[in-house]
């Protein structure tokens, strides 16, 4: 009987077990987590911090997932290192587990800036529902908070201390917010719906030092300017959990680099999600990942066709996706930018295309034909024939019908 | 199973599936009264027109759903027996995902309710709504494979 073992209890590690399942009725399969609940979706906690959404919906498998499938689940309990020549994996407190194909989702965590102060206590990231509990046991005594990071963790922390009745100041490095998501226009949008709302956004601005003895009093900026608060949450990127292979001889830059197979350098060890390099840490892409990595561990030879960066995200009634490439340089004569704006309604989409083919999207407010230009992207469909349809408002599938390549089946 | 499917020449833009839709997944089933409910119901099919055609557009339940895999809250499930994608909208947090994957955008971002809506079939009845109010037969609901 062949022995699966799955570091990690989320995205990807949960996909790829149910793959493997999908093949392999028998094999053993046994998943390793250092946190201690089981499978619950990570981007939703700031829901939960929030108010919006109990903590029993986190579990977005039923209470019986790990007995109906036959899983071994072991949690609370980190893995130290991987040991490729003995096929077995070791952990903290010194057992082992051997395995005939192994795979790898550790994911990532927060990356804490270097700053005076950042060992102090009251200061979290919000990668785990662990940090989501903490951060909202301390909401009764907490008056105002300072995010720093006007990324996406960033501001889905703020937007949930904000519902939750707190003062918030959100401390932004570049001059926009979700600068690795957005261009300007898009971002000026959603800055405005958030100040709107009561959320503080410093921009162009750094924090140099926490302040506080024991409690945390204030932060300082870079421009000395100082100001009060008794909580932090940093959401400054994350760095992928590579420390257990890092004697094991798998190659990592940034993260594990695996093949488009998802398969390390070692044949029998695959990875996928966050705590791959160059892969764009979302959430359907880690299914995505995880589903073809766990097929493959079963003996199939699927191959993955690279991730996309796109997201979706919605603050105060606002929506907004991105996809692709969201941004050219001033004057590239590479791309072209097809725009629309609508302040009034609060609608903006943009299109980039390269030699009429649409590379990258953003949409905000009316986000409904999303996935056709996920479509066109994808497909790298030349749009020189319906250009001038690209931004109607009634631009749709049925717009693409003779250009894609699967043929339509359900229009006679 | 059966499933929706269309006649594109004799669709004649008259929307008539797009208000059957709306009402019928309206509280009161009523047109005159289901206009003024506090949230309204939003058609889940939509009818667009291209070069002199027009073509119906809603969920056609794929069996490799892209909105399934893309899915974070676990509100959508493939039921194969069914041939459906099921939605639980009470687990359902409107972040938007399978919107932003939809190859068809047949899914409808409610804004208001922050749910996103889609063609259930007409779960309870024997016939989806459009299928009885299309005037011309355009709408096909047959058995299929």
């Amino acid at each position: 009987m062949k022995q699966f073992v799955i570091i990690g209890n989320s995205a990807a590690g949960i996909a790829a077990v149910e793959a493997i399942r999908s093949k392999d009725k028998t094999a053993k399969i046994t998943i390793i987590s250092n946190e201690e609940y089981p499978v619950y979706c990570r981007c939703m906690i700031s829901y939960y911090l929030a108010g919006e959404v109990k903590e029993e919906k986190l579990f977005y498998r039923p209470k019986d997932f790990y007995q109906k499938n036959n899983l071994e689940l072991i949690l609370n309990k980190k893995v130290s290192r991987v040991d490729p020549k003995k096929n077995r994996v070791v952990c903290e407190d010194k057992t082992q587990v051997g395995y005939d194909a192994l795979f790898i989702a550790t994911g990532a965590r927060p990356r804490f800036p270097a700053i005076p102060g950042i060992k102090k206590k009251g200061i979290f990231g919000l990668r785990t529902l662990k940090d989501a509990k903490e951060i909202s046991s301390l909401i009764p005594v907490t008056k105002s908070i300072s995010v720093l990071g006007g990324g996406l963790i960033g501001l889905k922390a703020a937007y949930a201390l904000r519902k939750r009745g707190i003062e918030v100041k959100v401390v932004v490095k570049s001059k926009q917010i979700l600068s690795q998501m957005l261009d300007n226009p898009a971002a000026a949008f959603l800055q405005k719906r958030l100040e709107d709302n009561g959320i503080e956004l410093l921009l162009g601005q750094d924090v140099t030092e926490i302040i506080g003895e024991g409690d945390i009093q204030a932060v300082k900026l870079g421009s000395g300017k100082v100001f009060g608060c008794s909580m932090v949450v940093v959401g400054k990127g994350v760095e992928p959990n590579i420390d257990l292979v890092k004697e094991a001889g798998i190659d990592c830059k940034d993260g594990i680099i695996v093949n488009n197979l998802l398969q390390t350098n070692i044949p029998n060890v695959y990875a996928g999600g966050d705590v791959c390099a160059s892969s764009h840490a979302l959430w359907p892409i880690a299914v995505e990942q995880g589903r073809l990595a766990g097929l493959n561990m079963a003996g199939e030879k699927i191959i993955y066709d690279g991730s996309l960066g796109m997201n979706s995200i919605e603050f105060f009634g606002l929506p907004v996706i991105s996809l692709g490439i969201y941004k050219t340089k001033e004057g590239d004569a590479a791309y072209e930018e097809l725009k629309v704006c609508d302040p009034k309604e609060n609608t903006y989409k943009k299109l980039v295309l390269k030699g009429n083919i649409l590379v990258g999207v953003i949409l905000a407010g009316k986000i409904k034909n999303s996935g056709v230009f996920l479509r066109l992207i994808r497909e790298k469909i030349d749009l020189s024939s319906i250009k001038d349809r690209l931004l109607a408002d009634d631009f749709g599938c049925p717009d693409i019908l003779d250009l894609v390549k699967d043929k339509e089946k359900v229009y006679v | 199973m059966k499933s929706l499917s269309y006649d594109v020449k004799k669709c004649l833009g008259c929307k008539s599936c797009e208000i059957a839709c709306g009402l019928a997944h309206s509280l009161t089933q009523d047109l005159f009264k289901a206009v003024k409910e506090e949230k309204l119901s939003l058609p889940r099919k939509n009818v667009y027109a291209v070069k002199g055609k027009n073509f119906p557009l809603s969920c056609r339940h794929c069996d490799d759903a892209k909105c399934v895999t893309a899915c974070m809250s676990g509100c959508l499930v493939y039921d194969q027996d069914k041939g459906m994608v099921m939605h639980d909208e009470s687990r359902c947090v409107g972040c938007w995902m399978c919107v932003m994957v939809c190859p068809y955008g047949a899914i409808r971002p409610d804004l208001k309710t922050k749910i996103p809506l889609r063609c259930d079939k007409c779960k309870d009845k024997d016939e989806p709504a459009c299928v009885k109010a299309c005037p011309t037969g355009a709408i096909i609901w047959k058995e299929t494979l």
